[in-house]
């Protein structure tokens, strides 16, 4: 696939993309990750670009082949690679290497308050702030995903057949527990008040534990794997990619066992590929296999907008900065729109 | 899904020893301008260093659907979902698994996993075996019969380190574990990678095209082998309900002993030829168009598995004639 080879349309392209920048770069766009104003995308070549109103988003060659994962330590952008690097990188775009693996993949990478994760295999390496050296947290299972809650005391390590979630104590010292569900998962969640843990599976489903009791269930129903789900900021929805329509579970209450998802629909029934909730609204932005992005309000699915028109290729990343002016979408061919959200009379 | 996106998957199986590292090897250096990743065990030999090269851990695990037969090799998903994303296309991707390994799992993460499904296609199993040591390996370890009952592609190797009545008596027991795996004798892997990449082996195609030695009558073993192969051929059309019955029936009971399957089948009443391929209880299944005018038509079936000879195959067989 190269660059200028794709169908783009340039009829009925939306206002978003008029006013918007275009780059068509052919190189598979893996995700985003936000750090205020500025959204940090990675790419299946191994560069990262960083994306800021008003300058221009040069690639940075930080992987040999493929960013894997891109995550943020406060200010700072953090990546994995296939060259089995964990790289830190500047908003500047200088490089240091955290670690590096030789031959093994760094699948995941996260960071909370100074602290520093990655992934290989099946091993956490836990770096604490300031220490040099890296804690081995070593699981029986090769690691589907990794999240901190929102005080980093908690860390939870998808696997196969369930979480384990290690816990700080007082004294610093990491304790583990299991949390238990045959089948293989992947990329795992913290609900925004910690309440709850959320993982995506092998099979087309989503599992949920609620920490206090522990009870959990399983959120079914979906028509392909569940890849990207995200919490609503400030309700209770969990939004969630994997059917034709965007799938959200209410978890205020008791949760959502024995209730039902409000589901949004699109024309034309594709997949939805990529959901990313709009900062501090109840709406969301909806990616689609056919590469259109919909911006909707949960409970009002009348006021849907299209933001993006389609490419044909499944849209692998939405970001929105902080201050919820400027969008980035990305899609599997290299297919990128960074334009900004507001009417300049809105604005 | 377009077949031609897809990125052929080649499983290379065997024991250590065989010679997979030294086939590995030259995949990834010889001047053939072709782009091939490979995946390794940990503990495969050492000795291949690339950029190509992903470890992986051979994490073999149950689907939570309470079917037993689907067990998926998970790092396999993952990395191959990986690779998907890279921004220079694959031409070929090359998985070793180590010798004590079930090939099932690999296979079978093929028909399982949607993503790996839409964008990969498992090209052949070719299984690189030691003529010295493949009968010994074959008697002692029931891993080594399975290496070999599942492959499209037997690679001999070493052929002049045996004679030639050594020779002819290792590639008769591998005929009676596989009747249609292609033999290819090599030493020291010497093979045009023509032969083994690209095979297209598990397109049901490529079925229409196999010719097993129909080995029918012949069932005096010298070798007691776990694992068989069994064929059976019909003139009379079958009845499709009745076939359907009973094949579904007897993948849901014996799946767990019936290893490969291949067939082409001719049903009352159907102007196509219907053909099909298996690995345990997974099928995939399709009509391949017409047959050929002027040629006749028959149903061809070959089993390969253990204790075949318990599962009443000839009788089941018999009965799904049209009457």
């Amino acid at each position: 696939m190269k660059a200028g080879l794709n169908k783009f349309p340039e009829l009925n392209k939306t206002k978003f993309e008029n006013r918007g920048k275009e780059l068509r770069l052919g190189i598979p766009v893996i995700n985003s990750v936000v750090i205020g104003n500025s959204i940090a995308c990675g790419f299946g070549d191994g560069t990262i670009r960083i994306f800021k109103s008003g300058q221009s988003s040069e690639p940075i060659k930080a992987h040999n082949g493929i960013v894997l994962c891109i995550s943020k330590d406060g200010d700072d952008i953090i990546t994995g690679g296939d060259d089995g690097r964990f790289l830190k990188i500047s908003l500047n775009g200088e490089i240091s290497e955290i670690a590096n693996f030789g031959s093994r993949w760094v699948d995941h990478v996260t960071a909370n308050n100074g602290s520093l994760v990655c992934t290989s295999g099946n091993i956490v390496y836990l770096w604490m702030p300031g220490r040099k050296e890296p804690k081995l947290l070593e699981h029986e299972s090769t690691i589907g995903g990794v999240a901190f809650d929102s005080k980093g005391r908690r860390l939870a390590v998808s696997r196969y057949g369930g979480v384990t979630l290690w816990k700080k104590d007082y004294s610093n010292k990491w304790k583990s527990s299991n949390l238990l569900w045959k089948g293989s998962h992947n990329k795992v969640i913290f609900s925004p008040d910690g309440r709850y843990l959320v993982t995506s599976m092998q099979e087309n489903q989503l599992h949920f534990w609620r920490l206090k009791d522990k009870i959990d269930s399983a959120m079914s129903g979906y028509g392909a794997k569940v890849k990207s789900f995200a919490f609503v900021h400030d309700t209770k929805f969990l939004v969630t990619s994997g059917s034709n329509d965007a799938v959200c579970w209410p978890f205020d209450g008791n949760g959502p066992e024995g209730r039902q998802p409000i589901c949004l629909p699109f024309v034309g029934n594709k997949l939805v590929t990529f959901v990313e909730p709009f900062p501090n609204e109840n709406a969301i932005f909806t990616g689609l296999s056919d590469g259109s992005v919909f911006l909707s309000e949960i409970e009002k699915s009348s006021n849907t907008i299209m933001i993006r028109s389609f490419t044909e290729f499944e849209v692998t990343t939405i970001s929105v900065t902080e201050d919820a002016s400027s969008i980035l979408i990305g899609d599997m061919a290299g297919n990128i729109l960074w334009t900004s959200i507001w009417d300049e009379e809105n604005k | 899904m377009d077949s031609s996106k897809q990125v052929p998957v080649t499983v290379l199986t065997g024991f250590l020893g065989a010679g997979k590292t030294t086939l590995l090897n030259r995949i990834l250096t010889e001047q053939h301008g072709k782009k091939y990743a490979v995946i390794v065990n940990e503990f495969g030999e050492q000795g291949i260093d690339n950029d190509l090269v992903v470890d992986a851990d051979e994490e073999v695990f149950e689907m939570n659907n309470g079917c037993i037969c689907c067990t998926v090799r998970g790092d396999l998903i993952r990395i191959l979902s990986g690779l998907m994303k890279r921004a220079d296309k694959l031409d070929a991707i090359i998985v070793e698994t180590t010798g004590l390994a079930d090939p099932a799992p690999v296979a079978q993460t093929f028909f399982v996993d949607q993503d790996v499904a839409d964008r990969t296609k498992l090209d052949a199993i070719v299984t690189v075996a030691d003529a010295v040591h493949l009968s010994s390996q074959l008697t002692d370890h029931h891993e080594a019969e399975e290496q070999i009952a599942f492959a499209d592609v037997v690679l001999l190797n070493k052929i002049d380190l045996v004679d030639k009545s050594g020779l002819e008596a290792v590639k008769e027991r591998i005929r009676k574990i596989n009747p249609f795996a292609k033999i290819i004798n090599t030493t020291k892997c010497g093979v045009s990678l023509n032969e083994i990449l690209n095979l297209d082996a598990f397109s049901l195609k490529r079925v229409l095209e196999v010719e097993p030695d129909f080995l029918e009558s012949d069932h005096d073993h010298e070798h007691d082998d776990d694992v068989t192969s069994l064929s059976f051929v019909s003139d009379t059309p079958l009845d499709m309900e009745k076939f359907q019955d009973w094949f579904s029936k007897l993948l849901q009971t014996k799946g767990q002993d019936i290893l490969r399957t291949k067939g082409i089948l001719d049903f009352t009443g159907e102007s196509d030829r219907y053909v099909f391929q298996g690995v345990h209880m997974l099928m995939d299944a399709s009509p391949m168009g017409k047959w050929p005018e002027g040629k006749e038509r028959s149903s061809r079936l070959v089993f390969i598995g253990r204790n075949l000879e318990s599962m009443n195959l000839k009788e089941g067989f018999e009965n799904c004639k049209s009457a």
